[in-house]
């Protein structure tokens, strides 16, 4: 166990370095980062300007402005070249300093605290929503498989599976919070129970295409268990249905949705930049589409890394919970 | 099985048809099977694979897939066990009638410890509390000669080997006292040197509790001297049945004889040379009209392809379904006019050393 710990976290800083290292190169590749920090002035020829090889009608507002030019080259490292800049960046990020936005000087540490609760609220209802509707449901067709409600359910899965997100979204927030008004349409923070409650449609918007393609993994799964002779000892052990269905077979047909569940995490937050747009959650995905849009890097980078992070201890979650779902895991 | 029981038989089957529709056409897995099995007795149904025995073990625990379709009756106790089941009846199955099945390796839960196996049908048919129920599942697994049962019920089955997972099934099948166990080929996964260990111990527990066994099997020998009665299947019917003595050593059916010419004995002399049964067993998707067994058998004459042979007699006494049966003057005219033609009336060569003379 300690053996395969010491493997994850090694896995964990490389799947780091990777992502960063190519988050970083591509940020810098896009445009020159200067610019995004000083704007106009990045244009401005100081070299020149200091040497009085450039004709200035305001000398001094132009040195100003090439004070302010070298002030931020010097914070962000921007004389030095990519590599370095990284190692630099790692360096402090190491000791705790993501940075500053490019936009207002904000703390990226400070962005991200703000920003990130509203986004794992939503996500992990999301997964709630899915799970919880996706288990009965693949419980049932499983059960009923290839009568109507199996058959029903295959097509409302794979049309559930084909709608877009932002789709499902605007069509739940017309119906749902303008039409019958059971929901709000924005994102309040009141309190808690307001805020949990305006993410129940944005969290159903992410969870319910998920769900379908839990429930047809778990349904196949649960087909091929209901099958085991263990399955047949538990019915002639005189178990009732559902009982066999929740104690017996339920547990070992759980792995593929288990396996998608911690791959599916990178598609929600890939999922929630829309959701969040549309309902107006300031979370994470929205912060880092308006990152992204003006080249905010310290703020894009921090939250790659923090993807990349989540997804990582998430499937290592995952390959702990394979070992609660069948002990003969763990004896390997 | 002749001797006169007094009372009802505990389970009574009467003409039990099992069909599977399939794309290529209706298995008549199970055609017009009858018996009576008495409180505190064995019967052993033996057959090849695909003879229909597992069918019908199946079909009296109702375990049988949603497309099989089933008509006759079986009885338990007086009570129409398809019509229990139907109206999902609680505390029968379990209860009153279980199953061990052929398999240890893959008829335990592997998720679960053995320990919450046992206990869960205690806790459910019985509603004992967890720690009751584990502590009668530690009780359990000592009865079946489990070595350290209070261990063993913290393990998962893939901690144990085969012999003792075939010793949790047993103990889960016991747990709630049924009056009859249906043991589905118990021994045929696991070692031969635990095969003997299984059976005797099934043998004891059921004289030690009074139940009822049906004991499915396709080795003759598992049946010698362990069941009272023996009904043999071929083809999905009941060919021969007599008690156990009449079976083994006046048999009337060819097929049981050939049976028992293809299983080696102890005493046999050493390099004796068993008789396997020629052929193989029929199609059960559209049999031809005609003794399941003639194109197998040394005995066959014109009139075993004119229709299927019902079986003689009343349910109880010796029943066998031939036409010219071993050990008659008919069989010993049949046998002697097929040698004399060097085949028989199905086409099956027969030479004057092979095939068994009755």
């Amino acid at each position: 166990m300690a053996r395969y710990v010491v493997r994850r976290v090694v896995l964990l800083v490389a799947v780091l370095f990777a992502v960063t290292f190519l988050g970083f190169s591509a940020m810098n590749l896009l445009g020159d980062p200067l610019v995004n920090v000083v704007g106009v002035l990045a244009e401005l020829d100081c070299e020149g300007i200091e040497a009085g090889l450039v004709e200035d009608t305001t000398v001094d507002a132009a040195s100003r402005d090439c004070d302010t030019v070298a002030a931020a080259r010097d914070q962000y490292h921007l004389d030095q070249p990519v590599p370095v800049r990284y190692v630099l960046w790692v360096g402090d990020l190491i000791t705790g300093d993501f940075g500053t936005s490019f936009q207002n000087d904000q703390p990226v540490s400070q962005v991200i605290r703000e920003k990130l609760p509203e986004t794992l609220i939503l996500l992990t209802m999301a997964q709630i929503v899915s799970l919880g509707v996706a288990i009965p449901w693949g419980v049932i067709a499983a059960y009923r498989a290839n009568r109507a409600f199996d058959r029903g359910s295959t097509v409302a899965s794979f049309g559930l599976l084909s709608v877009p997100n932002f789709a499902l979204g605007v069509v739940l927030l017309y119906l749902l919070a303008l039409r019958w008004q059971v929901f709000p349409s924005a994102y309040e923070s009141d309190n808690l129970g307001a805020l949990v409650f305006s993410m129940v449609l944005p969290a159903v918007t992410l969870g319910l295409p998920l769900a379908a393609s839990y429930q047809r993994l778990l349904r196949t799964d649960l087909i091929t268990t209901l099958q085991e002779d263990f399955v047949h000892m538990a019915r002639a052990k005189g178990l009732p249905p559902l009982r066999i269905m929740f104690r017996h077979a339920l547990r070992p047909s759980m792995f593929s949705v288990v396996t998608v569940f911690g791959v599916s995490t990178g598609a929600l937050i890939g999922g929630s930049l829309v959701v969040e747009q549309i309902f107006g959650i300031p979370g994470i995905g929205r912060e880092i589409v308006t990152a992204v849009v003006r080249d905010d890097f310290p703020v894009v980078l921090a939250i790659v890394m923090l993807v990349a992070c989540t997804f990582v201890v998430l499937n290592f979650l995952v390959d702990l919970l394979y070992s609660w779902l069948d002990p003969r895991v763990r004896a390997r | 099985m002749a001797d006169q029981a007094p009372s009802a038989p505990l389970l009574s089957v009467r003409d039990l048809h099992v069909k599977f529709p399939t794309e290529r056409g209706t298995v008549n897995a199970v055609n017009g099977v009858s018996f009576d099995l008495y409180e505190g007795k064995t019967l052993a149904i033996v057959g090849e694979s695909g003879s229909g025995k597992s069918v019908t073990a199946k079909t009296l625990m109702n375990l049988l897939p949603r497309t099989a379709r089933v008509s006759g009756e079986v009885t338990y106790d007086g009570r129409d066990v398809r019509a229990l089941a139907a109206e999902k009846v609680k505390h029968f199955f379990g209860v009153q009638m279980t199953m061990v099945f052929q398999d240890p390796m893959t008829s335990l839960n592997p998720v679960k410890k053995v320990g919450e196996q046992i206990a869960e049908t205690l806790r459910y048919h019985l509603g004992r509390s967890r720690s009751e129920a584990l502590e009668e599942a530690v009780e359990l697994l000592d009865v079946v000669g489990m070595p350290e049962p209070a261990r063993r019920v913290t393990q998962y089955p893939h901690e144990l080997s085969g012999g003792l997972r075939q010793r949790v099934v047993i103990a889960m099948a016991l747990a709630c006292q049924p009056r009859l166990l249906i043991a589905d080929e118990p021994t045929t996964a696991v070692d031969v040197t635990v095969q003997k260990h299984l059976l005797d111990l099934l043998d004891e527990l059921r004289r030690d509790r009074g139940m009822s066994m049906i004991l499915i099997t396709h080795d003759l020998g598992v049946a010698h001297g362990r069941a009272d009665d023996v009904a043999v299947m071929y083809a999905g019917r009941v060919v021969e049945t007599a008690d156990a003595r009449t079976l083994f050593f006046d048999m009337r059916h060819p097929y049981t004889e050939a049976l028992l010419r293809s299983i080696p004995r102890i005493d046999d002399p050493v390099h004796h040379r068993l008789d396997p049964i020629p052929g193989r067993p029929p199609e059960l998707i559209d049999p031809p009209d005609e003794c399941a067994f003639a194109p197998r058998c040394i005995y066959a004459q014109s009139d075993c392809l004119g229709g299927v042979p019902e079986l003689s007699g009343l349910v109880g006494l010796h029943r066998f379904a031939c036409l010219h049966p071993t050990g008659t003057e008919r069989g010993m005219a049949a046998m002697s006019s097929n040698r004399a033609a060097g085949v028989t009336a199905a086409g099956l060569p027969v030479t004057g050393s092979g095939g068994g003379s009755g």
